[in-house]
């Protein structure tokens, strides 16, 4: 398989994120395609490491510290989900106003 | 000749199971699609050779991540959410911008078109080891920094208010 597959696929996970993040109205929602974009990028940190840096690890690496932040995030953004919702008793992003005063 | 089979196959399961997390309506099963897509990209990960990282990705994301979010989609919500629409009224004008952003990201990987791999893929576990304790020592120890705030935070933001009362 050349490099251009796995970019495809790549930017075909990431661009499905997106559009997730933009319409869903679900907060859990959101944060599930944040995941897949995360994991988009992985991917071609991946594949760039073994096909443009044969023997080294530095894209490997990186990806092993994206993979760590993004579980951090993932842990703060459901306890601050789960802080919402007992204040507004709604999942749904467009009923998160309480800043509105 | 078997190599394809494998990707086409990975591929094909991890943007599936992709479409599915973004699209179905039941949160649940999203949440379940969620985990298998990951493991989609676990399998990717396999396919480049990059051992230590498919190993991670199931350990961080497949049962670790995946799980996470079911409990809190099992925590949170009620019954009647299934009858409700769970896309916004953007979704078209979400199309136009992942249409125009599809046409750059394709021009940079049809650049990359005639690009085999060069030789065989061998374990990487012990090089990244021995980067993670040289060269990357000082973001090695700020990550588990970090991991320290995140745990922290989501126990000072998950706690109820009755145990900050009943103390």
């Amino acid at each position: 398989m050349t490099l251009q597959n796995y970019l495809v696929v790549a930017a075909l996970l990431f661009l499905i994120g997106v559009f997730g993040a933009l319409t869903r109205r679900n907060i859990i929602g959101i944060l599930m395609s944040i995941e897949l974009m995360f994991n988009a990028a992985n991917l071609n940190l991946a594949a760039f490491d073994r096909f443009l840096h044969p023997g080294g690890v530095a894209g490997q690496t990186l990806a092993l510290f994206t993979i760590a932040v993004a579980a951090a995030e993932i842990v703060v953004g459901l306890a601050l989900l789960l802080a919402i919702y007992r204040n507004t008793d709604t999942v749904y992003a467009e009923d998160f106003n309480l800043l509105k005063g | 000749m078997l190599t394809p089979i494998a990707f086409y196959a990975l591929s094909g399961l991890t943007l599936l199971s992709a479409l599915a997390v973004v699209l179905h309506r039941n949160t649940v099963h999203s949440s379940l699609f969620l985990g298998l897509s990951l493991a989609g990209v676990a399998g990717l990960y396999a396919m480049l050779g990059a051992d230590f990282l498919f190993a991670a990705q199931v350990m961080v994301y497949v049962s670790g991540v995946a799980v996470l979010v079911m409990f809190v989609v099992m925590l949170l919500g009620r019954a009647s959410d299934l009858h409700l629409r769970q896309v916004n009224e953007y979704w078209l004008a979400a199309l136009i911008v992942c249409a125009i952003a599809s046409v750059g990201l394709f021009k940079v990987a049809a650049g990359f078109s005639g690009m085999y791999a060069p030789g065989p893929a061998a374990p990487t576990t012990r090089a990244i080891g021995g980067l993670l304790l040289g060269e990357d020592l000082v973001p090695f120890e700020l990550i588990s920094l970090v991991l320290i705030a995140a745990l922290l935070g989501a126990v000072f933001f998950a706690r109820g208010e009755e145990a900050e009362g009943g103390r």
